[in-house]
């Protein structure tokens, strides 16, 4: 294919464009939040004395360390749960084909449009009445029953296409379901298991309505909750509010740097998918 | 496992053989054993989604402060809903969500898609992958609040605005009765945008050349090649695009709270804020349940044509 | 399509459930809630000797109250806070919610009406009568009072206490006043106009004033030209939600078409519907705005951030004769259920009586302490902030020109019907008689459910 001068160069511009267009707000975010606190600077000015203070300012205000082990400890509650169940399902779903899987499926896409406002209400009185109110429980239990629908079709797809043959040759060597199951189909599934984990641990780590609504103290929250706690505590405080935002954003972001392509395959996947 | 490994590598994983593969497994009655590897699952989606989602939908029928006594008003929840302007109003906010959270990602997708399409395995494209979708990577809150800072009478919006000459237009774009809504809706496409231009590039790569070749011999221009080629091609991804933009737009939450809190007036108020509201801060628990039953309603009513419309029936 | 018909199935699954659901009955409990009585005290309660942690929930961007709890823990070890703070519109939608499933020892309350009717408050008459709170000059804890069970506000039980009381006024830049010529203070409406008019001229900001978010700030300066023209007692009926009260009256009409004027003739701050509290204090601060509507809890920091070029006067009445300004306790409270009630009332009554914690009061909070009329006031410097506040202070109570704020009338009033439509009226999509007719509509329905 014959690709044209102007036409290569169009493109790389509108990719360049397209790229400050998404970093500038991050840029701006840092100059701000390198100004003296409690003054207004204007939108991107680079301040005469920076102030690096500020972020130890705003991890201290913020108890970032409580805060990074709160979102730690909730993704670890959360994450390997979910992907257990999901694959469980999926797995007896997809592959066993067990009885009645149509209407246990469908029961699953039901919820995969559902908003999370769709039910916060109720959760909220059914967590209390458990007693679980304020504590990181209150998020990590509704957040795996919510992570199933999407779990489930996403597993499932995958098993669907995996032949018989396998669970057979593995039952003709002597194992049952259940170590066909961990043996033989969890390590095979493990490219799609993995995408999941990117997937959910992102969206625990972003869950925000769960996190105000059910927990009040900002230390039990996860981090995208605590922000908005942070927020709500520090506002008026314009350059340190950008810091602590910036030190709120900087663990997905190390996480996905890292992870890139893994990300970026299991982003595309999972809304393709779903 | 000898016998395994010979079926890991000899045999193809679809076509008929795999078909009677399957059906051989179902003879063999695993049915009650299947229950029990998708129990846990089932019982944590009806605990935690299922049994709240009825309890909904039964608040809707009360009147109920959360914590003394509540009377049975029948559909009277849902008659305010709609006849009452500050939460039918919510409705129509989101709906002109959609416009900006999905039309804005989706054309505007589409046409740098379309334009970076021939350089997409270039150096530059594969950087762009990984910078576009930072926005996706970040809480939502956190890009609110950026936004909410460039959006102010002094930030970085205004500065630009002034710097090309439009000085007169700049505002405080967030707390303006016209402008707050479209400033809202300029977050959540920023959001999105990212991720409709990677799924429609990812999309186009998939496309034939043989289908572009043939239109070039047949004297067909860019334009005539995107309209019938590619964007017909591109059914089932323009699908998932405005599925999940739609879906972000209706369900909308963590933006507005963060940004305009609803306000000013009720210009920017959305449902999933007012269910929020009105169930912890009016003490409203029966209005928010109808308005989020409405609201659960209208996700589905707008999502399955879509789904219907583009999906190719596999 | 057999799709298409299964997910017909789930659904009418779904609807089935939901219908048996509610046919089971409502979520709420049934029969009378128990209206809290105090239990009758014979001693006064302390903190003991255990070490005791006290939660708290306090306002974000005021000292005082932390200043108090520190100062509190310094004289008794044994006691730690925990201090959780928020915006106060943050306060205000959380506070029904925290109070009945997260109860804080001590709470920065907003408006108290529903909390009371909902029994989340402590019924404090026990501890007034063993303290002696029933013997402080009865304006202090008026607003405060309440019968068990709600109603109406101004006489009953009492659910909350103050950590001190406020006075509102206008603060004045004095530096710009002197650029238009203002030597003194204006002591009738027409010299207020004038002043506005003269700062316009010279192309000073006149009036920079928050009005954004979810506090409507213009609600200061309304409620001032309410009382400016007409008489403190009709608005605090309405405020109180004694039966009849109403806030469209003719005097209001005319104040808030005397705003509405303002707003036209551009004497306020072009952004005041962007700008929140704080932005509001860091513009006035650096000199940007020559009046700015506010209370007495600034003057302690007004007079170490601008230390002399800061004035107050209570707002003019129309004629000049009286004065009236909003005044009004720091209203706290300890919930219903809170695990330390008895150290929480200790440290209410610390607060009013104890010298180290009167002098934080004024010096910190810039506002009178609460107590008995003889108690020992803190010395306060001449020409300071602190100092015009306080007296203006003494001069309200003494012309009964004490008024709760128009925002306390009701728990919604001020963050749906106030704020919105005072941001409406600044933005020209309301009218000085449609507002008054709005807010009073929505007053009748929220005190009438």
């Amino acid at each position: 294919m014959i690709v044209g001068r102007r036409e290569a160069w169009t493109g790389r511009a509108f990719l360049v464009l397209l790229m400050l267009v998404t970093i500038v707000p991050f840029v701006s975010l840092f100059f701000t939040a390198l100004h003296p606190s409690g003054t207004y600077p204007a939108g991107l000015d680079w301040p005469s004395q920076p102030q690096w203070s500020n972020f130890v300012t705003a991890f201290d205000a913020a108890h970032m360390g409580e805060l990074l082990t709160s979102s730690v400890l909730i993704v670890l509650g959360v994450v390997p749960v979910s992907l257990l169940l999901a694959t469980m399902a999926g797995f007896a779903v997809g592959h066993l084909r067990m009885v009645g899987r149509r209407p246990v499926f469908l029961m699953f896409v039901l919820g995969l449009t559902l908003p999370y406002e769709g039910i916060i209400t109720p959760l909220y009185y059914q967590v209390r009445d458990m007693g679980l109110l304020n504590s990181r429980w209150a998020i990590i239990l509704p957040l795996i029953g919510l992570f199933m629908p999407f779990g489930v079709f996403w597993m499932r797809a995958h098993f669907v296409n995996v032949p018989g043959e396998l669970s057979e040759a593995a039952q003709i060597d002597g194992a049952n379901t259940w170590q066909q199951f961990w043996r033989v189909h969890v390590p095979l599934a493990m490219p799609a298991i993995s995408s999941l984990a990117i997937l959910l641990f992102l969206w625990t780590w972003n869950q925000f309505l769960l996190a105000i609504v059910l927990v009040d103290d900002p230390a039990k929250r996860t981090m995208a909750g605590a922000l908005g706690a942070f927020q709500g505590q520090w506002g008026t405080d314009i350059p340190l509010l950008c810091a602590g935002s910036l030190l709120v954003l900087a663990p997905t972001l190390i996480v996905f740097l890292i992870f890139q392509r893994r990300f970026v395959a299991a982003l595309l996947q999972g809304s393709l998918k779903g | 496992m000898s016998t395994l490994a010979s079926v890991v590598e000899g045999r193809p994983a679809t076509g008929p053989r795999a078909a009677r593969g399957a059906r051989r497994g179902r003879r063999r009655g695993q049915g009650w054993v299947a229950w029990l590897f998708a129990a846990p699952a089932i019982v944590a989606y009806t605990l935690f989604v299922l049994v709240p989602l009825v309890r909904t939908v039964q608040y809707s029928f009360y009147e109920w402060d959360g914590i003394g006594p509540s009377p049975w008003v029948g559909f009277d929840n849902y008659v305010r809903v709609f006849t009452d302007p500050e939460l039918s109003g919510t409705i129509v906010n989101a709906f002109q969500l959609i416009v900006f959270f999905s039309g804005i990602p989706v054309l505007f997708g589409l046409a740098i898609a379309a334009t970076i399409r021939r350089i997409a395995t270039s150096r530059l494209a594969a950087v762009a992958r990984v910078v576009l979708f930072v926005p996706q990577v970040i809480p939502l809150v956190a890009a609110g609040i950026t936004w909410s800072w460039l959006m102010a009478s002094d930030g970085l919006v205004n500065q630009l605005l002034s710097a090309i000459g439009l000085g007169g237009v700049t505002r405080a774009w967030l707390g303006d009765f016209a402008t707050a809504l479209p400033a809202v809706g300029v977050i959540g496409a920023w959001v999105l945008l990212g991720l409709c231009t990677l799924l429609l590039l990812a999309g186009m790569s998939k496309i034939d050349p043989a289908l572009y070749e043939a239109a070039r011999i047949d004297g067909a221009g860019p334009l005539r090649e995107f309209f019938s080629i590619t964007v017909p091609s591109l059914r089932q991804e323009i699908g998932v695009c405005v599925t999940v933009t739609v879906i972000a737009a209706l369900a909308s939450f963590d933006i507005i709270y963060i940004a305009t809190q609803g306000g000013p007036g009720n210009t920017t108020m959305v449902p999933g804020l007012e269910i929020y509201y009105q169930a912890f801060v009016e003490r409203q628990v029966g209005v928010a349940s109808a308005l989020a039953v409405v609201l659960v309603v209208l996700v589905l009513v707008c999502v399955l044509p879509i789904q219907r419309l583009t999906r190719e029936q596999s | 399509m057999r799709r298409h018909s299964y997910r017909r199935t789930a659904l009418g699954l779904v609807v089935l459930a939901a219908t048996l659901a509610s046919a089971c009955g409502g979520p709420g409990e049934s029969g009378p809630q128990s209206t809290d009585t105090a239990a009758a005290l014979t001693e006064k309660p302390t903190c003991g000797k255990e070490p005791v942690t006290m939660s708290a929930y306090f306002e974000t961007g005021f000292p005082m109250p932390k200043a108090l709890t520190d100062k509190f823990s310094a004289q008794f070890p044994n006691v730690k806070w925990e201090v959780r703070e928020d915006q106060f519109a943050v306060i205000t939608q959380n506070a029904p919610r925290v109070l009945a499933d997260d109860p804080p020892d001590l709470m920065r309350l907003p408006q108290v009406s529903e909390l009371v009717k909902d029994n989340l408050l402590k019924n404090l008459d026990g501890y007034a009568k063993v303290f002696g709170w029933d013997s402080w000059p009865a304006s202090q804890l008026e607003q405060l009072r309440m019968k068990p069970g709600g109603g109406a506000r101004g006489e009953g039980s009492l659910f909350a206490m103050g950590l001190n009381f406020s006075v509102t006024g206008v603060l004045y830049n004095k530096t710009l006043a002197e650029r238009i010529g203002m030597t003194s203070a204006p002591t009738t409406l027409a010299e207020f106009d004038d002043a506005l008019a003269k700062a316009k001229q010279a192309n000073i900001t006149p009036i920079v004033q928050f009005n954004g978010g979810a506090t409507g700030g213009f609600a200061f300066p309304l409620q001032n030209l309410m009382a400016s023209f007409g008489e403190p007692g009709p608005i605090n009926d309405w405020i109180f939600q004694k039966p009849g009260a109403t806030i469209d009256t003719l005097s209001n009409q005319k104040a808030a078409q005397h705003l509405a004027d303002w707003i036209k003739a551009g004497y306020f701050d072009r952004d005041a519907n962007a700008m929140d509290y704080a932005k509001m204090m860091s513009k006035f601060q650096a000199g940007e705005g020559l009046f700015m509507f506010n209370g007495d809890w600034e003057s302690g920091n007004l007079d170490k951030q601008m230390p002399g070029k800061v004035g107050f006067f209570p707002f003019p009445a129309e004629k000049g004769d009286k004065v009236a300004a909003m005044s009004a306790p720091l209203t706290f409270g300890i919930a219903a259920n809170a695990k330390h009630a008895d150290c929480a009332a200790f440290f209410l009554d610390w607060v009013a009586t104890n010298a180290d914690a009167r002098e934080i009061a004024v010096a910190v909070g810039g506002s009178h302490p609460m107590g008995p009329a003889d108690a020992p006031m803190p010395e306060v410097k001449k020409g300071t902030v602190t100092a015009e506040t306080l007296a203006a202070g003494a001069a309200i109570s003494q012309d009964n020109g004490a008024m709760d704020f128009i925002a306390n009338a009701t728990g919604a009033i001020y963050a749906k019907s106030w704020t919105p439509q005072l941001q409406k009226l600044f933005a020209g999509e309301q009218t000085a008689d449609g507002l008054l007719k709005s807010v009073q509509s929505d007053y009748e329905d929220q005190v009438g459910s």
